[in-house]
């Protein structure tokens, strides 16, 4: 019987005990240190990226899978007849989604492969993966499983603060965020993402009216949808107990319909954002 | 004297402003708070100085040209809470007096006083007495009732006079916090000032009283330099000024039909006269044009390269203040298209211009504390922003009614966000959205403004109690949201005592902005202290270089 598999890469930043639950496979980003390059998840670990990121002199970079990285996982995961859904970074973020529709064309044609672009980061990939998984298991087929996805795609919102713009500017992936840039005050921002990529939405002063004002736009969006049952996802970059301070605030107010996923940003994304962003992911079910 | 003709009474108005500005330290030092700025005596004589250098626009005596000129005069220049009282006071002066052309009577005078008295109520919202609002009031009933009488003139002025007297000393009775202080109100003084000037200009010219004085008449105050903005380096290197009288001049044609021909180019002005200022590689065809609309007068013409008037000088004196990347993120181009809003914003020292400017404030007018600014110098600030609407942020409470009259003064629309601080200021800042239309950040700036507690820390420039608090001259002394809290001797003392006055809870971030006078390792070993006591805030310092204030504090 022909199956459906769901792949991401590793900007999701899924736990690893979820991508093990639900059976998701992760094609890896590369980071560069220099001249030293090291597969995400596989070549170093969250813990050893940060430590190197806060010691690095300068600011190090990713790399979209190739489309023949692409291809092997493809291959390695599929069986003729099977249908891949294969969900990744924004494309206005990085080029994997590129390399994955690339990759699409040139395996067995046995293989079917549906490309979908998050328009999304870290746990915006994350928990888009985590549904299509989710409706795989519920026995919907690929029409059903896209549907779910797109759903989630279109209705979800995200707000991330960033303890500085500095590494989202040296990427080049701050987008209309950079109005944010050079101020003279200690500003944390609160940004967006809108249609896939960076968006300033407010300037806060210190980190923790910065997250007081995160926990507001979840009330806020709880209030504009007061019929629909929430869900949420927080991801931190070395930044655990304010996140879970936040998740702890968002179950007190049972402002969710289920248990918060906590994830850790990873390397992939974490380059772009730098230690002690906090980012909450909303979306209805 | 039965009657005044218009050459008495341009003397008496001379006079006036030199009375004003002789005794103008007296009335400063009534201001009721002790703290280094805002005087009330500065403001008031600035702005009637600006007003009587608009009397020499005219050589006739006609007495509604000159109070008309008086009027616009004093609108442009006034400067304070009570210059914008005061410039009102001339309106509704020139308004009682426009019929008049030749000679004043009695009942003229009297018409006009009560005139005056009646704009300066309707142009506050909240009328307070015991202010120079009562003191023209009662000078304008007592003027009426002379006239009355069939008072004449003199009658009438000496009424007027005598009333303003008796009104500023009735003050204390009826401000309670004029008592405590034990003073007289200083607007109400600066308006007595100004009565006694006048009666005294009736029979005495401008140069008897200064010789009785023993001092010689100060020349009024310079004009304000037209200021303006983005100057990049040009093509147009004529700097070319000059003033069109005339009538039925609008400064909008003239600023369409010469906008090509150049660029920083500011045009204010009304019906009657037109303050033109542009950079041009073609003065004479601006002159030609403008030549054609009224007189032209007062024209300067500097070559910007070829004299020694080079960049760097050419922005002093014209107080430009620019750095060389204005604003991140909002390239500000002269003849580009405008975008959709601009902020200006009055703030006093250059470390804290600098972050206002970092957060995207186009137009810096310095002041505030030291000197509050002119009407017209925010005219020319709104003019020279390349947008079409534009928020001011006064940041001081004795600016935000100067900021209003500007707003009637211009072309464009403009909202004033009625931030009484520094901090204020910045905390609006957080939340303009250079995306939104004017009407949504002015609600939402409005909003965040409150959300900031102020803090300064100052000296007392006298002795005074306020409340349980026992102030000497030069105490250190430190204010919680305008209030007087904290009296000391040193700054850092004193900065600290404030906060605990300022943070509870729910604060996160402290900021420190240290002043002119003030050390940056003072300002650190305060911060230090402030962590310590303060764990779980942010705790941020920062080089505000103001003047006069050694720390300015917020807490959020």
């Amino acid at each position: 019987m022909s199956k459906i598999h769901v792949i991401t890469d590793s900007g999701s930043d899924l736990p690893q005990e979820i991508l093990t639950e639900y059976n998701i496979h992760v094609v890896p980003l590369t980071v560069q240190f220099g001249d030293e390059i090291y597969r995400d998840g596989v070549e170093i670990s969250v813990e050893e990226f940060y430590r190197r990121l806060e010691a690095a002199s300068e600011i190090p970079s990713t790399c979209q899978p190739s489309p023949a990285d692409f291809v092997r996982v493809y291959e390695e995961v599929a069986e003729p007849g099977d249908t891949i859904i294969s969900i990744h970074l924004s494309s206005k973020m990085s080029g994997t989604y590129q390399s994955a529709v690339l990759a699409s064309s040139m395996i067995d044609p046995e293989i079917e492969v549906r490309v979908v672009d998050s328009r999304s980061a870290s746990l915006g990939i994350g928990v888009t993966a985590l549904v299509a998984a989710k409706a795989v298991l519920a026995g919907e087929d690929v029409d059903g499983v896209l549907a779910a996805v797109q759903r989630v795609i279109d209705d979800m919102q995200v707000y991330f603060m960033v303890d500085t713009l500095e590494y989202l500017q040296k990427n080049g992936r701050i987008g209309m965020a950079s109005a944010f840039v050079g101020t003279l005050l200690n500003i944390k921002p609160i940004l967006t993402l809108q249609d896939g990529m960076v968006a300033p939405f407010e300037k806060i002063r210190g980190r923790v009216k910065a997250i007081n004002r995160i926990k507001e736009m979840m009330d806020r969006y709880k209030k504009q949808h007061p019929d629909r049952k929430l869900m949420a996802a927080i991801s931190h970059a070395n930044a655990l107990h304010d996140a879970q301070r936040l998740a702890d605030y968002l179950e007190e107010q049972h402002l969710l319909d289920s248990k918060i996923m906590i994830g850790s940003i990873g390397p992939t994304i974490g380059v772009h954002t730098g230690a002690g962003t906090i980012a909450l992911f909303i979306y209805p079910v | 004297m039965d009657v005044i003709t218009g050459s008495v009474l341009k003397n008496m108005l001379l006079v006036a402003a030199y009375n004003l500005e002789q005794q103008k330290d007296t009335v400063n030092a009534l201001n009721v708070f002790p703290v280094p700025d805002g005087d009330t005596g500065t403001n008031m004589s600035l702005t009637l100085n600006a007003a009587v250098k608009e009397l020499e626009r005219t050589n006739g005596d006609d007495i509604s040209r000159l109070t008309s000129l008086l009027a616009r005069g004093s609108l442009m220049g006034a400067r304070g809470n009570s210059g914008v009282i005061l410039s009102q006071f001339f309106r509704g002066f020139a308004k009682g007096l426009e019929d008049v052309t030749t000679e004043a009577t009695g009942a003229d005078l009297a018409r006009a006083l009560v005139s005056s008295s009646k704009t300066t109520y309707r142009a506050v919202m909240k009328p307070v007495e015991g202010t120079m609002l009562t003191v023209g009031r009662r000078a304008g009933e007592a003027a009426q009732a002379a006239a009355e009488e069939g008072g004449g003139a003199t009658e009438v002025l000496q009424a007027a006079l005598d009333a303003a007297k008796a009104a500023v000393e009735d003050t204390p009775n009826i401000l309670p916090v004029l008592k405590e202080a034990g003073v007289v109100d200083a607007g109400g003084q600066g308006m007595l000032c100004i009565f006694e000037g006048m009666f005294i200009g009736l029979t005495r010219s401008l140069e008897e009283f200064a010789e009785e004085n023993g001092i010689a008449p100060q020349p009024s105050l310079e004009l304000v330099e037209p200021a303006q903005e983005h100057v990049a380096v040009t093509v147009n290197k004529y700097c070319t000024e000059f003033i069109i009288l005339g009538e039925n001049l609008d400064p909008e044609t003239v600023r369409n039909e010469i906008a090509s021909k150049g660029d920083s180019m500011i045009v204010v002005g009304d019906s009657d006269v037109v303050k033109v200022h542009i950079h041009t590689d073609f003065p004479g065809e601006v002159l030609q044009f403008c030549a054609s609309l009224g007189n032209l007068t007062e024209i300067a013409i500097d070559n910007m390269y070829l004299q020694n008037l080079d960049y760097e000088e050419h922005k002093k004196q014209h107080r430009l203040d620019l750095p060389e990347d204005n604003v991140v993120g909002f390239p500000v181009a002269p003849q580009g298209d405008p975008k959709p809003l601009g902020i200006v914003a009055v703030v006093p020292g250059e470390g804290l211009a600098e972050i206002f400017r970092s957060l995207g404030v186009d137009y810096i007018v310095p002041g505030g504390q030291t000197m509050n600014p002119s009407t017209e110098e925010l005219v020319q600030a709104v003019n020279s922003v390349n947008a079409e609407a534009v928020i001011i942020l006064p940041n001081n409470k004795n600016v935000i009614f100067s900021a209003e009259q500007a707003k009637e003064l211009v072309d464009k629309p403009v909202g004033v966000v009625p931030t009484r601080t520094t901090p204020q200021g910045i905390s609006a800042l957080m939340s303009f959205v250079a995306d939104d239309s004017l009407e949504d950040n002015l609600e939402a700036m409005e909003d965040a403004m409150g959300e900031v507690k102020t803090g300064e820390v100052t000296f007392a420039v006298r002795a005074t109690v306020a409340g349980d608090l026992r102030i000497e001259e030069r105490d250190i002394i430190g204010l919680a949201e305008g209030q007087i809290a904290v009296v000391g001797s040193d700054p850092n003392e004193v900065a600290f005592n404030l906060l605990e006055t300022l943070v509870d809870e729910d604060s996160s971030v402290i900021s420190i902005y240290y002043g002119a006078d003030q050390k940056a390792e003072a300002a650190l070993a305060l911060s230090e202290d402030v962590q310590e006591k303060y764990p779980e805030c942010e705790v941020e310092v920062y080089q505000g270089e103001q003047p006069l204030y050694y720390y300015i504090v917020s807490v959020e």
